[in-house]
């Protein structure tokens, strides 16, 4: 068994990596890169030359290209050692025209040319847009090589990215003496209080190991998860800290700095990363802090996005099979009597009405009988989760109705029964003992599934609801061509739905031991 | 005997002698059997499936015949303020009495019932192509899916990669690549949307395919391509109808969902009619302009449902007893 897993998960993996793939080929193969400026403010603003550059700015931002200007090439050049910055300030001063360099200019820029055409770039050449004898405005001559970015390369990088290991090396500037201190009490609490935490320095992290309040209590940031980064719907911040931050708004408390500042703040201490420079950058960092961990987390009083989408997806899920199953079987007990009757009436309407019909139909009912239909993350109540949870478990009970009814139906009409009928059972023990655990056993396949699905959460629910839920994620970052989310958003997905069929398929061999998946004798 | 012995008749008078004859034993007594005439027969039996075909016959004419007859113009009234959002007693106080009236009228002074007719049109039309094609590439791809162990082994694969991929972003590549119109979007939905049909046409396959009949056939000779057309085929017909029962509505449905997050096309489908008046359910008297599509769509979806499902039942060959 152990090993027809681990071999699926590889098969898995290998079919998740291609799904990447092509998901990455469509985004920045197929779709129109230009459609990113439609609401740019900044590209409206510049014009020639100018824009010119700040498009391929921002398509490096957006991962599309791979793009060098030619003063970003001088200055590694003297980071390397091989041109002092004295002649750097001089050879950067390229002329109007190509044809008007100086002799050391046109040197270098041969250099760069030959360099970056060597490595499949394109070295383009601006020349100054003149007005009579001024520059035009965003008219300035340019220089700069750009490519696209191969796509293995791209998927190399973000296969390799997406598990981060911290170490003492992780933060380049110098910070000391690098290395990981073990204490029993967590400065975080007035190293008072017995609480073990792991502090580094010269990690990203300040603390890499700790205890505290919120679920699951023991927290590490050894390892971290990046998905991909977000430039457009959160700028800047990693898909899977978007989708387990906590929102709502700030929960505020008496905290006592690393300084010894002592100040009303919602600042989570324990999220402490790197960020160079910035005490010297902000006066009130450095009143807070005595080094340059000073980049932290809030404490908020909401869940986060994958925490509602959980929260109601699970409980409606949970929901579903209480109520689908039993319900299933009643209808097949049943067979053609009124409540089966009734019961396909309902799968009918389930699973023929647009989904957007019904969930503003119950949203209607729902309000009349005064029921909260909108939430509020400042002022939660257990009221608020009933209707999105209703909605959402409605069709899966009609699913499950559906599929209870056929197995239980074509179970009663297989030889087994006919043989326990004959040999005196009950009715009862027939139906209970032998036909509902032969049925069981398909609909056992679909449990894992739908409760790892329970996190992706459902679009259009949670914007009826205007719940603050995951299931936007992906169409939110589509329509403003998030290209790092989408990949980030993907691969999650994928990966859950690898893990689904496979937990699915040991599940069932659990459930029914005629079920074995080492050696198919077919 | 004994009583026909005491009419006094003869032997010969009694007996007829007939002829062994080739022919005739050759000949079946069974009545003659009509495969779609006995599908009609079971599917009419029902009187529910007589209403439901009526409904349904109905609401083909209302969306097909109507507009064309009476024609729509969205923007007719577009310029007159006091025709628009009427509740339906004001504007058929306003325009007379008409049909076309009954439902009040719209955000642009278009009538509701109308919008909603042609929006119906368009997305029945969607809807039915788009099962046309996915069903017959579908249930092609599957059958032969569902024999050759070699095109398995190579479509799981292909099944688990495309099937990873988030539907939404393909539509919205393609609706991004070309523009949002009608055929870009029936172009999206079936670019992928056959892969379904086809694995659970494999799957049916694969249960009846070493069925004893067919290993029988098989041993007589029977070339593959005959058992797939002569003995599997017309055992899937009620399988492929059920599954069309199920394929036409999600197409609507789908188009609904499309709209809502704004990859719709740019005719005014059902979807679109939904999604535009959504602001108008929250409005005290506008409802109407949400509930007529939301409820025609319904109509059309549970209609279509229910058709395709009881003729899915009727074409299955044992309910013919």
């Amino acid at each position: 068994m152990g090993k027809y897993v681990v071999k699926r998960l590889v098969h898995g993996l290998i079919s998740v990596v291609i799904v990447i793939i092509v998901v990455m080929l469509l985004v920045y193969g197929l779709m129109n890169r230009e459609q990113i400026f439609a609401e740019d403010q900044n590209y409206t603003r510049t014009a020639l030359n100018e824009r010119e550059v700040y498009k391929y700015q921002r398509w490096e931002e957006f991962g599309y290209v791979d793009y060098v200007p030619y003063s970003d090439y001088l200055s590694d050049l003297v980071r390397s050692g091989e041109l002092d910055s004295a002649t750097r300030d001089e050879v950067v001063q390229i002329a109007r025209k190509a044809e008007n360099d100086e002799a050391n200019v046109a040197e270098y820029v041969e250099k760069f040319t030959q360099y970056y055409e060597s490595q499949g770039y394109t070295v383009k050449r601006l020349d100054a847009k003149m007005d009579g004898r001024k520059v035009k405005t965003g008219g300035r001559q340019q220089l700069y090589a750009y490519r696209d970015r191969p796509l293995l390369t791209r998927a190399l990088t973000y296969f390799l990215s997406v598990f981060k290991v911290d170490n003492i090396h992780s933060v380049k500037d110098d910070v000391g003496e690098r290395g990981l201190t073990f204490t029993w009490y967590d400065p975080v609490y007035g190293g008072e209080k017995f609480s073990p935490a792991i502090i580094g320095n010269g990690t990203q992290h300040k603390y890499l190991l700790y205890f505290d309040s919120n679920f699951p209590f023991f927290h590490q940031n050894f390892l971290t998860i990046q998905l991909g980064k977000s430039y457009t719907v959160s700028r800047g911040i990693d898909v899977f800290d978007t989708m387990t931050r906590s929102q709502g708004s700030f929960v505020q408390s008496s905290i006592t700095f690393p300084s010894g500042l002592t100040e009303l703040s919602a600042d989570d201490l324990h999220s402490a990363v790197y960020s160079s420079g910035s005490r010297a950058s902000n006066p009130v960092l450095d009143a807070r802090f005595v080094d340059d961990y000073a980049n932290v987390d809030t404490n908020k009083n909401g869940f986060s996005k994958t925490g509602y989408s959980f929260i109601i997806g699970i409980l409606s899920t949970i929901g579903a099979y209480i109520l689908g199953l039993p319900l299933g079987i009643a209808m097949s007990r049943n067979k053609d009597g009124w409540f089966d009757k009734l019961g396909t009436i309902y799968i009918i309407f389930i699973t023929s009405v647009p989904s957007l019909g019904y969930i503003f139909m119950f949203r209607a009912i729902g309000s009349a009988t005064g029921l909260p239909y909108e939430f509020k993350m400042d002022n939660p109540s257990a009221a608020m989760y009933v209707l999105p949870i209703v909605s959402l478990m409605l069709p899966s009970v009609g699913n499950l109705m559906k599929w209870m009814r056929r197995y239980m139906i074509d179970q009663m009409n297989s030889d087994y029964v006919k043989f326990a009928r004959s040999g005196g059972l009950s009715e009862g023990e027939i139906f209970y003992k032998h036909i509902m655990k032969n049925a069981a056993i398909p609909i056992t396949h679909g449990i894992p599934g739908s409760l790892l699905f329970a996190m992706t959460g459902s679009l259009i629910t949670e914007r009826v609801y205007s719940v603050p839920g995951a299931g936007k994620l992906l169409t939110d970052s589509i329509s403003k061509y998030d290209n790092g989310v989408i990949v980030g958003v993907t691969l999650f997905f994928a990966l859950l739905s690898v893990i689904a069929a496979i937990m699915g398929d040991v599940l069932m061999a659990v459930v029914d031991p005629r079920i074995n998946f080492t050696n198919k004798a077919r | 005997m004994e009583d026909l012995k005491s009419l006094g008749l003869s032997d010969e008078e009694l007996f007829s002698r007939i002829d062994h004859s080739l022919l005739e034993s050759e000949r079946i007594t069974a009545p003659r059997y009509s495969y779609w005439r006995s599908v009609f027969r079971v599917f009419f039996r029902r009187k529910l499936n007589i209403v439901v075909l009526s409904i349904l016959a109905l609401v083909i004419f209302m969306a097909y015949v109507y507009p064309t007859i009476f024609g729509y113009d969205q923007f007719s009234n577009l310029n007159d303020a006091t025709t628009k959002h009427l509740s339906p007693a004001a504007a058929l106080q306003r325009f007379g009495p008409s049909i076309r009236w009954i439902l009040g009228t719209g955000s642009s002074g278009n009538s509701t019932f109308d919008a909603v007719w042609f929006g119906s049109r368009i997305s029945i039309t969607l809807a039915m192509i788009c099962t046309v094609i996915n069903m017959s590439i579908g249930v092609l791809v599957g059958a032969i899916w569902g024999f050759s162990k070699k095109v398995d082994i190579v479509m799981i694969e292909v099944r688990n990669i495309i099937g990873n991929v988030p539907g939404v972003l393909l539509i919205s590549v393609l609706v991004m690549l070309f523009s949002p119109s009608f055929w870009t979007l029936i172009f999206a939905m079936t670019i992928t949307g056959w892969l379904g049909v086809a694995s659970f046409i494999r799957t049916q396959v694969i249960i009846i395919r070493d069925r004893e009949y067919n290993l029988a056939s098989k041993c007589l000779g029977t070339s593959t391509l005959r058992i797939a057309i002569k003995n599997i085929l017309p055992f899937m017909t009620s399988v492929i109808v059920t599954l069309m029962a199920t394929e036409i509505p999600s197409y609507i449905g789908s188009e609904v969902f499309l709209s809502y997050i704004g990859l719709g096309i740019s005719e005014m489908s059902l979807g679109k009619l939904i999604t535009e008046n959504q602001s108008a359910m929250f409005v005290p008297g506008w409802q109407l302009e949400f509930w007529s599509p939301v409820f025609v769509s319904s109509i059309i979806t549970i209609v279509l449902f229910v058709v395709g499902q009881n003729l899915g039942d009727a074409s299955d060959p044992r309910t013919h007893m």
